[in-house]
Protein backbone atom coordinates (compact mmCIF):
# COMPACT_ATOMS: atom_id res chain seq x y z
CA UNK A 1 0.00 0.00 0.00
CA UNK A 2 1.01 3.16 -1.20
CA UNK A 3 1.89 6.12 1.79
CA UNK A 4 -0.39 9.10 0.73
CA UNK A 5 0.21 10.81 4.44
CA UNK A 6 3.22 13.33 2.37
CA UNK A 7 0.87 14.53 -0.04
CA UNK A 8 -1.93 15.44 2.12
CA UNK A 9 -0.56 18.07 4.43
CA UNK A 10 0.23 20.16 1.30
CA UNK A 11 -3.11 19.45 -0.04
CA UNK A 12 -5.01 20.48 3.44
CA UNK A 13 -2.92 23.87 3.21
CA UNK A 14 -4.56 24.32 -0.26
CA UNK A 15 -7.67 23.82 0.57
CA UNK A 16 -7.38 25.80 4.04
CA UNK A 17 -5.92 28.59 1.66
CA UNK A 18 -8.25 28.25 -1.23
CA UNK A 19 -11.44 28.72 1.80
CA UNK A 20 -9.80 32.25 3.28
CA UNK A 21 -10.09 33.96 -0.73
CA UNK A 22 -13.76 35.16 -0.98
CA UNK A 23 -15.52 33.46 -3.70
CA UNK A 24 -16.81 36.69 -5.08
CA UNK A 25 -13.60 37.84 -5.50
CA UNK A 26 -12.14 34.71 -7.75
CA UNK A 27 -15.34 35.14 -10.05
CA UNK A 28 -14.80 38.86 -9.99
CA UNK A 29 -11.43 38.60 -11.38
CA UNK A 30 -11.50 37.75 -14.71
CA UNK A 31 -14.11 40.16 -14.94
CA UNK A 32 -11.94 42.86 -13.82
CA UNK A 33 -9.27 42.02 -16.15
CA UNK A 34 -11.26 42.14 -18.63
CA UNK A 35 -12.39 45.34 -17.97
CA UNK A 36 -8.47 46.45 -17.30
CA UNK A 37 -7.91 45.26 -20.46
CA UNK A 38 -10.45 47.18 -22.24
CA UNK A 39 -8.70 50.13 -20.70
CA UNK A 40 -5.28 49.40 -21.64
CA UNK A 41 -6.84 48.79 -25.54
CA UNK A 42 -8.35 52.19 -24.74
CA UNK A 43 -5.08 54.08 -23.78
CA UNK A 44 -3.03 51.51 -25.79
CA UNK A 45 -0.70 50.75 -22.61
CA UNK A 46 -1.13 48.06 -19.73
CA UNK A 47 -1.52 49.08 -16.30
CA UNK A 48 1.50 49.49 -13.37
CA UNK A 49 2.60 46.24 -12.64
CA UNK A 50 3.02 44.60 -9.54
CA UNK A 51 -0.90 46.35 -8.63
CA UNK A 52 -1.99 42.53 -8.29
CA UNK A 53 0.05 41.90 -4.57
CA UNK A 54 -1.84 44.37 -3.45
CA UNK A 55 -4.89 43.32 -4.53
CA UNK A 56 -4.40 40.16 -3.50
CA UNK A 57 -3.34 41.32 0.34
CA UNK A 58 -6.52 43.92 0.21
CA UNK A 59 -8.79 41.10 -0.56
CA UNK A 60 -9.53 38.82 1.80
CA UNK A 61 -10.73 42.13 3.72
CA UNK A 62 -13.58 43.96 4.34
CA UNK A 63 -12.75 47.42 5.92
CA UNK A 64 -16.76 49.87 6.29
CA UNK A 65 -18.46 47.19 4.68
CA UNK A 66 -16.12 47.25 1.00
CA UNK A 67 -15.01 43.76 0.16
CA UNK A 68 -13.64 42.58 -3.05
CA UNK A 69 -10.92 45.77 -3.73
CA UNK A 70 -9.28 45.55 -6.86
CA UNK A 71 -7.18 48.81 -8.69
CA UNK A 72 -5.62 49.42 -11.53
CA UNK A 73 -3.49 52.51 -12.39
CA UNK A 74 -2.45 53.50 -15.67
CA UNK A 75 0.31 56.05 -15.61
CA UNK A 76 1.10 59.12 -18.25
CA UNK A 77 -1.14 58.39 -20.39
CA UNK A 78 -2.20 59.90 -23.66
CA UNK A 79 -4.00 62.74 -22.35
CA UNK A 80 -5.29 64.11 -25.65
CA UNK A 81 -6.70 60.99 -25.75
CA UNK A 82 -8.32 61.10 -22.61
CA UNK A 83 -9.94 64.65 -23.72
CA UNK A 84 -10.20 63.57 -27.58
CA UNK A 85 -13.97 62.71 -27.35
CA UNK A 86 -16.54 65.83 -26.48
CA UNK A 87 -18.84 63.20 -24.50
CA UNK A 88 -15.82 61.32 -22.05
CA UNK A 89 -18.80 60.19 -19.92
CA UNK A 90 -20.13 58.17 -22.95
CA UNK A 91 -16.51 56.43 -23.86
CA UNK A 92 -16.26 55.52 -20.55
CA UNK A 93 -20.20 53.98 -20.53
CA UNK A 94 -18.92 52.20 -23.84
CA UNK A 95 -16.13 50.94 -22.19
CA UNK A 96 -17.86 49.61 -19.17
CA UNK A 97 -20.91 47.73 -20.69
CA UNK A 98 -24.67 48.34 -19.74
CA UNK A 99 -24.54 45.83 -16.78
CA UNK A 100 -23.54 49.33 -14.78
CA UNK A 101 -25.47 51.71 -14.38
CA UNK A 102 -24.12 55.73 -13.82
CA UNK A 103 -24.16 56.80 -10.39
CA UNK A 104 -22.56 59.55 -9.94
CA UNK A 105 -19.58 61.46 -11.98
CA UNK A 106 -17.78 64.48 -10.83
CA UNK A 107 -15.45 67.21 -13.35
CA UNK A 108 -13.57 69.22 -12.65
CA UNK A 109 -12.66 71.57 -15.15
CA UNK A 110 -9.79 73.73 -13.33
CA UNK A 111 -7.53 70.33 -12.25
CA UNK A 112 -9.21 68.72 -15.69
CA UNK A 113 -10.22 66.07 -13.41
CA UNK A 114 -13.40 62.97 -14.17
CA UNK A 115 -14.66 60.82 -11.55
CA UNK A 116 -17.00 58.42 -13.07
CA UNK A 117 -18.80 56.32 -10.58
CA UNK A 118 -20.76 53.21 -12.00
CA UNK A 119 -22.99 50.64 -9.84
CA UNK A 120 -24.62 47.28 -10.38
CA UNK A 121 -26.37 44.72 -8.25
CA UNK A 122 -24.35 41.44 -7.46
CA UNK A 123 -26.58 39.62 -5.41
CA UNK A 124 -26.63 39.05 -1.64
CA UNK A 125 -28.32 42.42 -1.60
CA UNK A 126 -24.52 43.76 -2.43
CA UNK A 127 -23.41 46.26 -5.06
CA UNK A 128 -20.87 46.11 -6.92
CA UNK A 129 -19.10 49.62 -8.12
CA UNK A 130 -16.49 50.98 -10.56
CA UNK A 131 -15.18 54.01 -9.91
CA UNK A 132 -12.61 55.45 -13.06
CA UNK A 133 -10.82 58.67 -12.32
CA UNK A 134 -9.29 60.37 -14.77
CA UNK A 135 -6.63 62.97 -15.13
CA UNK A 136 -4.63 65.05 -17.06
CA UNK A 137 -1.67 62.38 -16.76
CA UNK A 138 -2.93 59.01 -15.25
CA UNK A 139 -6.39 57.28 -14.91
CA UNK A 140 -7.06 54.59 -12.07
CA UNK A 141 -9.78 52.04 -12.47
CA UNK A 142 -11.27 50.48 -9.13
CA UNK A 143 -13.83 47.83 -8.19
CA UNK A 144 -15.39 46.81 -4.54
CA UNK A 145 -18.43 45.17 -3.45
CA UNK A 146 -20.37 47.23 -0.93
CA UNK A 147 -22.42 45.62 1.83
CA UNK A 148 -25.99 47.58 1.95
CA UNK A 149 -24.73 49.64 4.93
CA UNK A 150 -21.90 51.04 3.24
CA UNK A 151 -24.00 51.55 0.09
CA UNK A 152 -26.51 53.56 2.42
CA UNK A 153 -23.28 56.01 3.36
CA UNK A 154 -23.13 56.84 -0.10
CA UNK A 155 -26.87 56.69 -1.32
CA UNK A 156 -26.57 59.21 1.55
CA UNK A 157 -24.05 61.80 0.49
CA UNK A 158 -23.35 60.45 -3.25
CA UNK A 159 -21.08 64.27 -3.44
CA UNK A 160 -18.89 63.50 -0.06
CA UNK A 161 -18.36 59.61 -0.68
CA UNK A 162 -17.29 60.97 -4.49
CA UNK A 163 -14.84 63.54 -3.42
CA UNK A 164 -13.66 61.06 -0.80
CA UNK A 165 -13.20 58.28 -3.84
CA UNK A 166 -11.58 61.00 -6.05
CA UNK A 167 -8.72 61.66 -3.07
CA UNK A 168 -8.68 57.73 -2.63
CA UNK A 169 -7.22 57.90 -6.53
CA UNK A 170 -4.93 60.39 -6.07
CA UNK A 171 -3.42 58.97 -2.97
CA UNK A 172 -3.38 55.69 -5.03
CA UNK A 173 -1.45 57.30 -7.74
CA UNK A 174 1.13 59.32 -5.71
CA UNK A 175 1.71 55.93 -3.97
CA UNK A 176 2.25 53.80 -6.66
CA UNK A 177 5.71 52.16 -6.71
CA UNK B 1 -80.39 66.67 -51.41
CA UNK B 2 -77.05 65.31 -52.74
CA UNK B 3 -75.79 68.49 -51.94
CA UNK B 4 -77.38 69.23 -48.58
CA UNK B 5 -75.57 65.43 -47.73
CA UNK B 6 -72.49 66.77 -49.09
CA UNK B 7 -72.56 69.88 -46.66
CA UNK B 8 -73.68 67.86 -43.70
CA UNK B 9 -70.91 65.17 -44.53
CA UNK B 10 -67.79 68.06 -45.26
CA UNK B 11 -69.20 69.57 -41.96
CA UNK B 12 -68.80 66.51 -40.33
CA UNK B 13 -65.38 65.76 -41.51
CA UNK B 14 -64.07 69.43 -40.85
CA UNK B 15 -65.64 68.60 -37.16
CA UNK B 16 -63.41 65.66 -37.09
CA UNK B 17 -60.47 67.36 -37.92
CA UNK B 18 -60.93 69.41 -35.50
CA UNK B 19 -61.53 67.21 -32.58
CA UNK B 20 -58.14 65.25 -33.89
CA UNK B 21 -56.37 68.47 -33.74
CA UNK B 22 -57.08 69.86 -30.02
CA UNK B 23 -56.94 65.85 -29.24
CA UNK B 24 -53.22 66.28 -30.36
CA UNK B 25 -52.48 69.57 -29.07
CA UNK B 26 -53.94 68.75 -26.00
CA UNK B 27 -51.26 65.18 -25.63
CA UNK B 28 -48.32 66.68 -24.74
CA UNK B 29 -49.69 67.71 -21.13
CA UNK B 30 -50.87 64.26 -20.30
CA UNK B 31 -47.54 63.17 -21.69
CA UNK B 32 -45.44 64.98 -19.86
CA UNK B 33 -42.56 63.17 -17.88
CA UNK B 34 -41.82 63.04 -14.53
CA UNK B 35 -38.17 62.30 -15.34
CA UNK B 36 -36.60 65.73 -16.55
CA UNK B 37 -34.29 65.89 -19.53
CA UNK B 38 -31.15 67.21 -17.99
CA UNK B 39 -28.87 66.32 -20.70
CA UNK B 40 -30.70 69.45 -21.96
CA UNK B 41 -28.48 71.75 -19.49
CA UNK B 42 -25.39 70.32 -21.49
CA UNK B 43 -24.56 73.48 -22.71
CA UNK B 44 -23.33 74.62 -18.92
CA UNK B 45 -20.99 72.19 -18.48
CA UNK B 46 -18.66 74.10 -20.80
CA UNK B 47 -18.71 77.43 -19.01
CA UNK B 48 -18.80 75.30 -15.09
CA UNK B 49 -15.23 75.05 -12.67
CA UNK B 50 -17.69 71.33 -11.59
CA UNK B 51 -19.73 69.57 -12.74
CA UNK B 52 -21.49 66.85 -10.63
CA UNK B 53 -23.93 64.03 -11.41
CA UNK B 54 -26.04 62.04 -9.39
CA UNK B 55 -27.94 59.05 -10.86
CA UNK B 56 -30.12 56.94 -8.25
CA UNK B 57 -32.50 55.15 -9.28
CA UNK B 58 -35.27 52.76 -7.68
CA UNK B 59 -33.29 49.64 -7.09
CA UNK B 60 -30.46 51.60 -5.79
CA UNK B 61 -33.18 53.68 -3.40
CA UNK B 62 -34.49 50.64 -2.27
CA UNK B 63 -31.50 49.01 -1.42
CA UNK B 64 -30.38 51.56 0.80
CA UNK B 65 -33.36 52.11 2.72
CA UNK B 66 -33.69 48.69 3.81
CA UNK B 67 -30.72 49.64 6.32
CA UNK B 68 -32.07 52.72 7.68
CA UNK B 69 -32.95 51.75 10.48
CA UNK B 70 -32.30 54.68 12.83
CA UNK B 71 -34.93 56.77 14.39
CA UNK B 72 -33.58 59.68 12.82
CA UNK B 73 -34.08 58.09 9.40
CA UNK B 74 -37.52 57.01 9.80
CA UNK B 75 -39.37 59.97 7.90
CA UNK B 76 -37.33 59.95 5.28
CA UNK B 77 -36.90 56.60 4.83
CA UNK B 78 -41.17 56.95 4.47
CA UNK B 79 -40.28 58.82 1.52
CA UNK B 80 -37.20 56.92 0.00
CA UNK B 81 -39.04 53.71 -0.19
CA UNK B 82 -41.83 54.95 -2.73
CA UNK B 83 -39.22 56.42 -4.86
CA UNK B 84 -38.62 55.51 -8.43
CA UNK B 85 -35.34 58.22 -8.80
CA UNK B 86 -33.35 61.11 -7.53
CA UNK B 87 -31.53 63.25 -10.11
CA UNK B 88 -29.28 65.83 -9.28
CA UNK B 89 -27.31 68.18 -11.83
CA UNK B 90 -25.17 70.73 -10.40
CA UNK B 91 -22.91 73.13 -11.71
CA UNK B 92 -20.28 75.35 -9.75
CA UNK B 93 -18.43 78.15 -11.67
CA UNK B 94 -15.77 80.42 -10.94
CA UNK B 95 -17.44 84.09 -11.48
CA UNK B 96 -21.34 85.02 -10.26
CA UNK B 97 -22.04 86.26 -13.91
CA UNK B 98 -20.59 83.00 -15.65
CA UNK B 99 -24.15 81.72 -16.34
CA UNK B 100 -27.75 83.16 -17.19
CA UNK B 101 -30.76 82.96 -15.93
CA UNK B 102 -31.80 82.02 -19.61
CA UNK B 103 -29.33 79.09 -19.16
CA UNK B 104 -32.08 77.87 -16.89
CA UNK B 105 -35.23 77.89 -19.25
CA UNK B 106 -33.58 74.43 -20.86
CA UNK B 107 -35.30 72.87 -17.39
CA UNK B 108 -38.09 75.70 -17.48
CA UNK B 109 -39.48 74.82 -20.79
CA UNK B 110 -39.94 71.43 -19.54
CA UNK B 111 -42.35 72.55 -16.10
CA UNK B 112 -44.77 73.76 -18.07
CA UNK B 113 -48.79 73.69 -16.51
CA UNK B 114 -51.46 71.35 -16.19
CA UNK B 115 -48.85 68.52 -15.45
CA UNK B 116 -46.13 70.82 -13.21
CA UNK B 117 -46.84 73.37 -11.14
CA UNK B 118 -45.10 75.92 -8.81
CA UNK B 119 -45.18 75.75 -5.64
CA UNK B 120 -42.56 77.72 -4.14
CA UNK B 121 -40.19 80.44 -5.00
CA UNK B 122 -37.74 81.75 -2.37
CA UNK B 123 -35.35 84.54 -3.76
CA UNK B 124 -32.96 86.18 -1.41
CA UNK B 125 -31.68 89.35 -2.54
CA UNK B 126 -29.00 89.47 0.06
CA UNK B 127 -27.19 86.48 -0.97
CA UNK B 128 -28.62 86.59 -4.66
CA UNK B 129 -30.18 83.00 -4.24
CA UNK B 130 -33.30 81.58 -5.43
CA UNK B 131 -34.77 78.36 -5.49
CA UNK B 132 -38.21 76.64 -7.03
CA UNK B 133 -40.13 74.10 -6.83
CA UNK B 134 -42.01 72.32 -9.26
CA UNK B 135 -44.81 69.38 -8.58
CA UNK B 136 -46.36 67.22 -11.07
CA UNK B 137 -49.51 66.07 -10.49
CA UNK B 138 -51.82 63.31 -11.82
CA UNK B 139 -54.00 64.53 -14.22
CA UNK B 140 -57.06 63.82 -11.78
CA UNK B 141 -54.78 66.10 -9.28
CA UNK B 142 -54.66 62.99 -6.85
CA UNK B 143 -51.06 61.67 -6.77
CA UNK B 144 -47.61 63.76 -7.13
CA UNK B 145 -45.95 61.94 -9.94
CA UNK B 146 -42.64 64.28 -9.14
CA UNK B 147 -41.28 66.88 -7.87
CA UNK B 148 -38.04 69.76 -9.31
CA UNK B 149 -36.04 72.04 -7.67
CA UNK B 150 -34.21 74.54 -9.21
CA UNK B 151 -31.88 76.03 -7.08
CA UNK B 152 -29.55 79.15 -8.11
CA UNK B 153 -26.71 80.91 -6.38
CA UNK B 154 -24.47 83.51 -8.08
CA UNK B 155 -21.82 80.79 -8.52
CA UNK B 156 -23.89 77.25 -7.96
CA UNK B 157 -26.85 76.22 -10.04
CA UNK B 158 -28.18 72.57 -8.76
CA UNK B 159 -31.35 71.16 -10.66
CA UNK B 160 -32.95 68.05 -8.51
CA UNK B 161 -35.60 66.09 -10.14
CA UNK B 162 -37.26 63.44 -7.99
CA UNK B 163 -39.57 60.89 -9.26
CA UNK B 164 -42.24 58.84 -7.78
CA UNK B 165 -44.49 60.36 -5.10
CA UNK B 166 -43.69 62.63 -2.97
CA UNK B 167 -44.66 64.72 0.21
CA UNK B 168 -43.80 68.49 -0.26
CA UNK B 169 -44.41 69.01 3.90
CA UNK B 170 -41.56 66.27 4.01
CA UNK B 171 -39.01 67.43 1.72
CA UNK B 172 -36.84 68.82 4.62
CA UNK B 173 -36.45 65.11 5.05
CA UNK B 174 -34.02 64.79 2.15
CA UNK B 175 -32.33 68.03 2.30
CA UNK B 176 -28.70 67.41 2.77
CA UNK B 177 -29.12 64.18 1.43
CA UNK B 178 -28.41 62.00 -1.87
CA UNK B 179 -27.24 65.87 -3.23
CA UNK B 180 -30.15 67.28 -2.69
CA UNK B 181 -29.56 71.06 -1.44
CA UNK B 182 -30.43 72.23 1.83
CA UNK B 183 -33.05 74.65 1.07
CA UNK B 184 -34.70 75.72 4.54
CA UNK B 185 -31.09 78.03 4.56
CA UNK B 186 -33.49 80.30 1.81
CA UNK B 187 -34.94 83.11 2.86
CA UNK B 188 -38.26 84.73 2.14
CA UNK B 189 -40.34 81.90 0.72
CA UNK B 190 -43.22 82.26 -1.07
CA UNK B 191 -45.71 79.43 -1.41
CA UNK B 192 -47.92 79.81 -3.88
CA UNK B 193 -50.96 78.20 -5.24
CA UNK B 194 -50.30 75.67 -8.34
CA UNK B 195 -51.18 76.83 -11.55
CA UNK B 196 -51.90 73.46 -13.43
CA UNK B 197 -53.62 70.50 -11.14
CA UNK B 198 -54.35 71.12 -7.66
CA UNK B 199 -52.70 68.13 -5.08
CA UNK B 200 -55.21 66.92 -3.15
CA UNK B 201 -53.57 67.74 1.01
Amino acid sequence: MRNHRPLLAPAILSVALLQTLPTGARAGDSEFHSLVERMSDYYQKGPVRHMGWLNFFANPFTAGGVSHFQMAIFDDVDASRTHAGEDLESSLASLVGPPYQPFVSVHDARSGEWTCIYTRESGNERTEMLIISIDSSDAVLMQMQLKPEAMRKWVEDPLERSRDARRGAQDAQRGQP
Amino acid sequence: MNARNKKIRSGALAAFFVAMLLGTLSMPAFGQNPRLDIKNLEALSKKASEVVDVNLDGSLLKLASKFMTDEDDREALGIIKNLKGVYVKSFTFEKPDDYSPADVEAIRSQLQAPAWSRIVSARSKHEGENAEIYLMTAPDGGSVLGMAIICAEPTELTVVNIVGPVDINKLSQLEGKMGIPRLGEQTDESPQKPEGHRAKP
